[in-house]
Order: C-alpha cells, then sequence, then structure tokens
C-alpha cells in the first residue's frame, strides 16, 4: 500500500512537474537564436517563472519519494515500474498541454515504457546505482530538516528580547514632558468591517491633546457612509471628517484614497490605519512618542486578535500572532524593521514627501511594506510603537481566506523573492514529516516530530500568548499545526501564479506592480465609470462641518 | 502545425546533448556519492564527516554542474519541441548508459538489458518520425 502510493506520487508529481515547466516555456515562445545571450537571456526568463518553479518543486518532490520508495523496495521493481511516467506524461501532454500525440508516437512511447521496465527488470546493481543517493539524501533531509528548529529558536529569543527589553523601559522618563504633537488620524475605508462603528470609535476617545480623524471612501453608496456619519454626530467635540472620492492615480485604490487624505490633512504627523483595527485610549501617544527621537522616520504596531467563534476567523489570527508577527521580530533581531504594517503606519509630512508621497506607490500591492521600506532605505528608523493594535478578523469563508492568503504570499514573493524562497526553512511540519518518513529508526522520527510540536508551540506560545498577549491565541494554541499545514501548502502554490484575486477583480503583480487583467466584473465596471472622472468628487462631498 | 527542417534539426542536436550531460551527471554524480558509502546516522561526526566530504567532492560537484547544463537543454528544448516528443525520446539515455557501461567501464550487460534497449531504440526511431512540434506558437 505504502508502496502504491508513494509509487502514484513519483509518477504524478514529476509528471505534473514537467507539464508545468513546458507550459512555462511555450509561453516564454521559442527560442530561435543560439547566441549566449539569447540563451542566457531566456534561461533568466525562465527562472523567473512562477511555473518553472512550480514545476522543480513538484519534480524535486518525485524525485524525492523515488528515493525513499528505493530505500526499502527492490531496484529491480521500483525503475520498471517508474518507467509507467512515460505513459502517464503522453496522457498529460495530450489532455493538459493539447499536444496531438498521434499513433505512432504512442507506440513509440509505449515501446520506450516496455523497453525501460525490461532493461531494468533483471538489475540489482546497475552502472547508475541509484541506491547510493538514498543514504546521502536521507542524511540531506535530517539535516536540512533542522534548520526550522533553528528558525524557531531564533523566534522565540527575538521575540523575549523585545519584550523583555519593553517591559523594562519607563513608562515616561520623569521631568520630562511626553511629546505630543498635533495629529492627522487618516483612515482609507471600503464597505462595512465587523463591528465597524466600534473600530472606528475607539480612535474617536483617544487621550490626546490635539487630532483629527479623516475617513476616505471611493464611492458614495459606500455603506460605511452612514456609520461613519453616526460617528461625526455621537462625536461632534471631535473634528472628524469624510471624503467622498479619490482620483484614480494608479490600480491600488486604498492608496489613491490615501493621496487625497494626505493632501486634506491639517497636520504634519500622519498616523494611518486599516479600517478593521481597533486601539486602546493611549495609542496615539504611544505611536507619537517615538518620534521624539529626530531620527525615527515610521512607527508601526504589531497586532493581536478579536475573532468570531469561527474557524477561519480564529485560524487567520493564530497565523498573524505565531507566525507573522514571528517573522517581524526575528526581522528586527536580524536587521531592524524595514518596512510598515497596514496595522498602522505612522510617518511625518516631510518623510513622506522624501519618498516621493503616496502617489509613488499607487500601483504597489504591498503599499504598507513599501512606505516603511522605502523611509528605511532613506536613511530613517522605522520603530515598533509599544502597543499592539487590535485586528479584527472577520468572518469569512475557507474560500475567501484562502484566496486572501495566497494574495498575501503572492504579493511578498514579489517583493522579496529571495526572502520568499527562504521560507522553505522556516516550515517545520513538512520538514519534520519528512525526516520522520527517512529516519532510520522510529526513535528518530518520533524525535523529529515531537521536537516539531515543543519548539513551535514554545514559540508561539512566547512570540504570542507572552509577548503580544494575544488572548485567541492562547485559546487556540492547538490549531497551530493546522495553520503550519495551510501555511506550507499555500507557500508553495504561491509559486504558480502572478494573479491575485482583490476585492472582486483580477490583478497579475509584476515587480510588486497591480495590473489589471481581463474583463471586470459588473461592479467593478461601474466604480471604475466613478472614477475615471473625478472632477465634482474630488472635494465635493465635505461633510467636516455638519452642524450640531 | 508546420515543422520545418530547421525545427527538427536543433531539436535534434538539444536532446542528444540532454542525453549527454544528464547521463554523464547522473553517473559521476552516483560514483561520487559511492565514494563517500553508508552515513553512521546515530554519530554526529559521520554525519559531519560525510557532509564535508560531499562539500569537498570534486566530482559531485562536476556531477551537479552537468545535471545543471541538462536541465538547461530541457528547458530550452521545450521552448518549442512537444513534451510528448523530448520526454520519450531522452529515454535513449538508456541505452547510451548501457553502452557507456559495458564499452567503457566493463560491466556485465545481461541479455534482458540488452532486449530492453533494443525496445527503446525501437520507442524512439518511432517517436523522433512524428514532429517535433504539434501546438500552434503562442
Amino acid at each position: 500500500m505504502r508502496t502504491a502510493i508513494l509509487l502514484g506520487v513519483v509518477v504524478l508529481a514529476g509528471t505534473l512537474g514537467e507539464i508545468c515547466v513546458t507550459h512555462a516555456m511555450k509561453r516564454i515562445g521559442e527560442l530561435k537564436s543560439f547566441w549566449p545571450r539569447a540563451v542566457l537571456s531566456m534561461l533568466g526568463r525562465a527562472f523567473r517563472s512562477g511555473w518553472v518553479w512550480l514545476g522543480v518543486g513538484l519534480m524535486a518532490l518525485s524525485f524525492y519519494a523515488f528515493l525513499a520508495l528505493l530505500s526499502w523496495a527492490p531496484v529491480s521493481f521500483v525503475i520498471p515500474a517508474s518507467a509507467l511516467s512515460y505513459a502517464v506524461g503522453a496522457l498529460g501532454a495530450k489532455f493538459i498541454l493539447r499536444e496531438d500525440v498521434c499513433a505512432t508516437r504512442w507506440t513509440g512511447v509505449l515501446l520506450v515504457c516496455a523497453g525501460v521496465a525490461l532493461a531494468w527488470a533483471g538489475e540489482e546493481n546497475a552502472t547508475v546505482n541509484l541506491r547510493a543517493f538514498v543514504p546521502g539524501l536521507r542524511w540531506g533531509v535530517l539535516l536540512a530538516a533542522l534548520t526550522p528548529f533553528g528558525y524557531y529558536l531564533l523566534s522565540i529569543f527575538s521575540a523575549w528580547r523585545y519584550f523583555r527589553e519593553l517591559r523594562q523601559r519607563p513608562a515616561a522618563l520623569p521631568g520630562r514632558p511626553e511629546f505630543t504633537p498635533p495629529v492627522s488620524i487618516l483612515k482609507p475605508v471600503r464597505g462595512l468591517d465587523r463591528e465597524a462603528y466600534e473600530n472606528y470609535s475607539s480612535f474617536c476617545r483617544q487621550d490626546y491633546p490635539e487630532y483629527e480623524i479623516l475617513f476616505a471612501v471611493s464611492d458614495a453608496d459606500d455603506p460605511a457612509i452612514p456609520v461613519i456619519q453616526k460617528l461625526i454626530a455621537d462625536f461632534s467635540e471631535r473634528s472628524i471628517r469624510l471624503l467622498i472620492g479619490a482620483e484614480k492615480l494608479g490600480t491600488n485604490s486604498k492608496v489613491c484614497k490615501l493621496c487625497r487624505l494626505v493632501r486634506e490633512a491639517r497636520y504634519d504627523l500622519l498616523v494611518i490605519s486599516d479600517s478593521d483595527v481597533r486601539v486602546s485610549p493611549g495609542y496615539l501617544r504611544g505611536v507619537a512618542a517615538p518620534f521624539r527621537d529626530p531620527t525615527v522616520g515610521a512607527v508601526t504596531t504589531l497586532f493581536r486578535g478579536i475573532v468570531e467563534r469561527q474557524f477561519t476567523s480564529e485560524i487567520d489570527c493564530v497565523g498573524t500572532s505565531a507566525e507573522f508577527t514571528a517573522g517581524a521580530l526575528v526581522a528586527r533581531q536580524l536587521e531592524g524593521i524595514k518596512f510598515t504594517l497596514g496595522a498602522t503606519m505612522a510617518t511625518t509630512r516631510e518623510r513622506l514627501a522624501e519618498i516621493g508621497g503616496f502617489e509613488a506607490l499607487a500601483s504597489h500591492h504591498s503599499d504598507d511594506f513599501e512606505l516603511g521600506n522605502r523611509i528605511a532605505a532613506h536613511g530613517h528608523r522605522v520603530e515598533l510603537a509599544a502597543e499592539p493594535v487590535w485586528m479584527v478578523f472577520p468572518r469569512q469563508t475557507l474560500r475567501n481566506y484562502l484566496s486572501h492568503e495566497l494574495r498575501w504570499s503572492i504579493g511578498l514573493r514579489h517583493i522579496r523573492p529571495w526572502g520568499h524562497l527562504g521560507l522553505l526553512f522556516t516550515h517545520g511540519l513538512p520538514w519534520s514529516l519528512a525526516a520522520a518518513a527517512v529516519a532510520p529508526s522510529a526513535a528518530v522520527g518520533v524525535a523529529y516530530v515531537g521536537a516539531y510540536f515543543a519548539l513551535r508551540f514554545l514559540m508561539a506560545w512566547t512570540v504570542g500568548v507572552w509577548g503580544l498577549e494575544d488572548p485567541v491565541l492562547r485559546r487556540k494554541l492547538w490549531l497551530l499545526p493546522v495553520r503550519d499545514a495551510i501555511a506550507a501548502l499555500v507557500w508553495l502554490v504561491s509559486f504558480g501564479s502572478n494573479r491575485i484575486q482583490w476585492r472582486g477583480m483580477q490583478f497579475i503583480i509584476r515587480d510588486g506592480i497591480l495590473i489589471p487583467v481581463g474583463p471586470p466584473p459588473a461592479e467593478a465596471e461601474a466604480e471604475e465609470i466613478v472614477l475615471e472622472d473625478p472632477g465634482p468628487l474630488v472635494g465635493a462631498v465635505d461633510q467636516s462641518q455638519i452642524p450640531d | 502545425m508546420i515543422p520545418s527542417k530547421s525545427v527538427a534539426t536543433k531539436t535534434h542536436v538539444l536532446v542528444v546533448l540532454m542525453v549527454l550531460f544528464s547521463s554523464l551527471g547522473d553517473i559521476l554524480l552516483s560514483k561520487g556519492m559511492t565514494q563517500i558509502g553508508e552515513v553512521n546516522l546515530a554519530s554526529s561526526t559521520a554525519i559531519a564527516t560525510a557532509f564535508l566530504h560531499t562539500l569537498t567532492s570534486s566530482t559531485i560537484w562536476l556531477g551537479i554542474a552537468l545535471l545543471l547544463v541538462f536541465f538547461a537543454c530541457y528547458l530550452l528544448v521545450l521552448s518549442w519541441a512537444d513534451y510528448s516528443y523530448v520526454m520519450p525520446a531522452s529515454a535513449v539515455g538508456y541505452a547510451f548508459v548501457a553502452f557507456l557501461g559495458y564499452a567503457v567501464l566493463h560491466e556485465v550487460v545481461t541479455p534482458l538489458r540488452w532486449a530492453g534497449v533494443a525496445v527503446i531504440c525501437l520507442g524512439v526511431l518511432l517517436v523522433g518520425r512524428t514532429p517535433a512540434r504539434t501546438t500552434e506558437p503562442s
């Protein structure tokens, strides 16, 4: 049974991998000239293609399964059986790649199949002694499977350093007034998030001397508008404005709204946060404080979750606390923070102008990452505010959750291609399972899987429960292995596509830029018509002066 | 659907290159691994030594380099030729390896294996008679 399954993996993964590679190369187009330049440029294009990487991954999986098979089944069975892949490959070529496999070619393929099976049937010791690979590959896998453990230990260390430092830092320096310059809070909004009123109103209850809140929506019929109007009425003592409509400067509609918000903001310190974020009354003080140091160019915050009692909402939250935050803290430990997170992006008008304003990011997919990254590239520090904010994770279907995770993963791959590839060595679950599969004894296998569970839970606990004090993670720590399995699959699939679904529209990401593709759905079309003629909308609907 | 003569020629050249590089790469890599031998996984020094041997073995590095060249040829040929053409055609490598084993390494090649090699060659010959490209250039 085990042999049959593994043989299936060998044949199917190998064939699918080769089909992916063929598909990629056909898309790139025929090589016409054999000058080294043309050849190298074509190979360069091939290795930038997601399909090639997906194919290589599948082939590696097939090869690995092949060696695993060799380690217990006789060579005289394994190789002849794997000759099947010639026939399966021809089927794939016919039905997936739509190649014309004529009768002559079929006969040839089947003869090759039979010939390969025949040639190896009686060979225990062939020239290419594949068994020689088995021990080498086996300890290679056992060695590589240790790297995620190293990553977990590094995460634990990074989180421990950060949160310990934070807790030892005195709340305020005696004899020194707090740093509280006037702040403009900018909130680009689209549609209604869960508990939107509670989220928005938490920003109106800030313990802070002088600040204003600006909301922006794209359409006059956005369902968030009544909620914001109620907010304006309920907190009449606060300066709250709602802007409707934004010039379409690029494909990222959130950034288009930010461009307008920045223009309309009154103050120099700009605090931007996503609409699903909720904060405590001390939030603004915490975000403004680091700007006392003139070397600080941007401030961002970590976040913890508020969830629905629903599987995808919970697993989303577990993932961000135990994985995303861990990654951010490791990055901080290794090279300092060179990014901002959508939960909070705070910067000054001056720093923003240095990187060309939000206008420079109007078509970027990961605008939050880019903002901090560009400010850091100009030699300014990016700091974490002391207190994490709350992120409200919505109830969502599994499909929506996966598509959102995939969008994230593809976006990340475009920002940091090598870093994203390096994530291979952070996926402890598949590695320890692979190690267990090839382990020389049951004890070693159990040790790997046991070490995974122990270190993974300790890491999540240190980062999320002890550090972030995330109540969801504390309750749902047991979801971690499920989340890890999903994360590994999403990571793998992210190499296969540049196409993402975002808010009902299809985009291709190229060099971090969003390029819309295909006919947009009806709803999005209507929006485009409104946005292409922003004239009467810009500045026209400004509800700041609603009478009490 | 119009396979020109030049397409056939360049496909044949690249398939031959693929076969050469992959066979030689496989042989070198497997020789290199055999030299290192079985690793005692209970001993961390044995693992470290084996790891070091792998990294410093020129046979293994040469094998890896040849396999990389093979993969590059494979990518290039697939940019125009059918997968269902290249895949069976490269099986000619089995014949090449068997011949190499017999003529150069003086191995005993069983009659069964020779029979298999003959059947493979027949199959490859048939596949070679079909046009190398059947899909439209995009």
